[in-house]
């Protein structure tokens, strides 16, 4: 069984098998180790890791994990192989994602304009503050995914750019 | 003298649950408006009475002024407590409360009009000579503002004259970049404050944020309660608040606290306000603006007074003297207060949204927590990002950090991405702890406040976690009887 976990933006591989009637883990490119993972009260947990151990707090809610521990809280992304295939798909053009849910103030452009490095191409409106969205190169506008007045949610589609043609 | 019966509140999360502990304990009843999204927060519990209100949007039915009216007619509440943003500073619902005969727990509209509009209020405070620093507000063609805002020179601050919480402020460093800045803020002045009227002011690098808490009464008694230093900011909005302010001596201290009383005095001013002002490197310092309103921060000034300024609003409002002079206001060591947003300060303090699936917040008598959400409450981008406030009180500064690094370890927001671990690393870091910081300190120090890395035991430890926690992902491997476990991943 394998499973691809998301932590601070990179990919991880994470196997488990059975050895010896114990659950393995073999963590991104390390060695099989032996892990436990004890749930105890008010969200705190221990993870035992080979000859690693650690105080956590976690909760659990659909596809992610998360996690205070270290200093830090983490968003783990417990990554569907289904979702993951259409991700995999879905890469080739040049798309500006949303950084947060909000809404469309202006569209700058319109479907088969060709844009210039720099040129705002969509302001959005989240939490009272407005960004303008620019170009990250030149190109030429081959999807418009929200109208003014949409909304839209965290890492939804907004621009899409033409594939870059090769020279 | 005019009576509070009942008092009515149109606003949302702690701000609603402060005002109304202090109802409960005057024993005056509370009526708290809210929109259905807002239907489960702790506010509902607390108040007497409820009256729902709608909108196109959550924000604008906790606007709209003529259904706040229908609210206190239909209630029978003869007092409303604005709390702050919404109404807070709005001219036209006082003006309008008045009209109806209702209590308005804040300064006359007219006072609102003159001091809530930052480029009137910054037009009275140069007819009456206080300090302020050079700006130029709109007026004639846009041409014309830039023009005479590129005189000034750069570094210039661009603001809404009816703005607040620092929305609609951009720094301009270079001349070529102004216009771009003034037209981005006129453009979120109008679609956040209805007006687009903006004012450019030298920016001052390296300033301090300090204000003076003011009370009045309706017979000209004027007192301040100190100063608070705001000056850890991002996107021109405080995080962490402080009294007294580290960077005063006490002759600094009583020119500040004076010019803050003198300008209440003189605009006429009544009910509880505060005069902010930024304090150059240089030791002098200009008027910024007044909020005629209860701030955010407010608890910092009552831990260190030990008064409650829910409740002297209320005694104003009443028609009653100041129940002290200024000789009797005694502060008592060093108050904190941190604010814990639903935002990710690995990510530009972008606003995180998401269901808060543990709230823990900290208890005990080393800390006041000022809280407005529960557990299983959804955080929505429909408003302020402010999930709670917790302030803290010691002897002197250093314990009072050290009692803001055990407030934030016991609190524990999961589900939701908080600022709570970035809050704590800026109380241990050293620049914090001996007091070398102003308005620029968070992008200052932006590199020395990142997260620690991780080691990769630890990366992997987490990554165990995940993966052992995923009851989908770990059963089949482990949990499947040994005859169906040939069957691997198939099996349905």
């Amino acid at each position: 069984m394998q499973r691809r976990i998301d932590l601070l933006n990179e990919p991880y591989m994470v196997t488990a098998f059975d050895q010896h009637k114990e659950q393995y883990l073999q963590v991104a490119d390390g060695t099989p180790q032996p892990a436990v993972l004890t749930i105890g009260k008010d969200n705190h947990s221990i993870i035992q890791l080979g000859d690693y151990k650690a105080d956590i707090q976690m909760v659990v809610k659909g596809e992610k994990a998360y996690i205070r521990a270290f200093g830090r809280t983490f968003t783990l992304g417990i990554v569907n192989p289904v979702e993951q295939a259409a991700q995999d798909a879905g890469s080739g053009a040049d798309t500006a994602l949303a950084p947060m849910p909000g809404m469309v103030v202006k569209v700058h452009v319109a479907v088969g304009e060709k844009v210039l490095k720099g040129q705002p191409v969509i302001t959005i409106e989240s939490m009272k503050i407005l960004t303008v969205i620019t170009a990250p190169r030149n190109g030429e506008v081959s999807q418009v995914h929200f109208e003014q007045g949409k909304t839209f949610d965290r890492n939804a589609p907004l621009i899409t750019l033409k594939e870059k043609e090769k020279e | 003298m005019k009576n509070i019966t009942k008092v009515l509140i149109p606003n949302r999360g702690e701000i609603a649950c402060r005002i109304l502990r202090t109802l409960n304990r005057m024993d005056i009843p509370g009526v708290i408006v809210y929109h259905p999204v807002d239907a489960d927060s702790p506010a509902i519990e607390m108040a007497l009475e409820k009256v729902e209100v709608n909108g196109t949007t959550p924000v604008s039915a906790y606007l709209d002024v003529e259904q706040i009216i229908r609210a206190c007619k239909q209630t029978g509440a003869d007092a409303v407590h604005p709390g702050v943003g919404f109404l807070a500073e709005n001219a036209g619902f006082a003006r309008r409360l008045e009209q109806e005969g209702i209590v308005f727990i804040g300064p006359l509209p007219e006072t609102i009009e003159m001091m809530g509009d930052k480029v009137a209020a910054r037009t009275f405070c140069l007819e009456n000579n206080f300090p302020l620093a050079p700006s130029v507000a709109e007026s004639g063609t846009n041409k014309d503002f830039i023009a005479s805002a590129k005189k000034i020179g750069v570094p210039l601050l661009i603001k809404a004259a009816a703005g607040g919480g620092g929305k609609g402020m951009h720094i301009v460093q270079e001349p070529g970049d102004l216009e771009q800045a003034v037209l981005l803020a006129k453009d979120e002045a109008q679609r956040f404050f209805g007006n687009d009227l903006v004012y450019a002011e030298r920016f001052l690098e390296k300033s301090r944020h300090i204000e003076v808490q003011v009370l009045a009464d309706h017979y000209g008694n004027v007192i301040h309660l100190g100063e608070r230093e705001c000056s850890i900011q991002r996107r021109f909005q405080k995080i962490i608040e402080e009294s007294p302010a580290p960077a005063l001596d006490p002759k600094l201290r009583r020119r500040i606290c004076a010019a803050a009383v003198e300008i209440t005095r003189k605009a006429g001013y009544r009910n509880a306000g505060t005069i902010e002002f930024i304090l150059a490197p240089d030791g002098e310092f200009y008027f910024l603006e007044m909020n005629t309103r209860l701030q955010v921060e407010h608890p910092v000034t009552e831990m260190v007074t030990g008064l409650d300024l829910v409740e002297l609003q209320i005694c104003i409002a009443r028609g009653e003297t100041l129940p002290l002079i200024q000789e009797q206001v005694q502060t008592k060591g060093h108050a904190i207060e941190l604010r814990l947003y639903a935002e990710d300060p690995e990510n530009d303090f972008l606003p995180s949204t998401g269901q808060l699936l543990v709230y823990q917040m900290p208890s005990g008598d080393a800390v006041r927590v000022e809280n407005g959400f529960a557990k299983g409450m959804t955080v929505s981008t429909a408003f302020d990002p402010m999930l709670a406030k917790l302030i803290v009180h010691g002897n002197d500064r250093t314990k009072a950090i050290e009692l803001g690094i055990k407030a934030l370890e016991d609190t524990l927001v999961l589900g939701v991405t908080t600022n709570a671990d970035y809050l704590s690393r800026i109380l241990c870091f050293p620049a914090f702890a001996e007091s070398r910081i102003h308005t620029g300190f968070i992008p200052m120090h932006a590199q020395a406040l990142k997260p620690p890395q991780l080691s990769i035991e630890e990366r992997n430890m987490l990554l165990a976690a995940a993966a052992l926690s995923s009851r989908e992902f770990i059963d089949p491997a482990f949990k499947v009887p040994e005859p169906y476990a040939f069957f691997g991943d198939w099996r349905n």
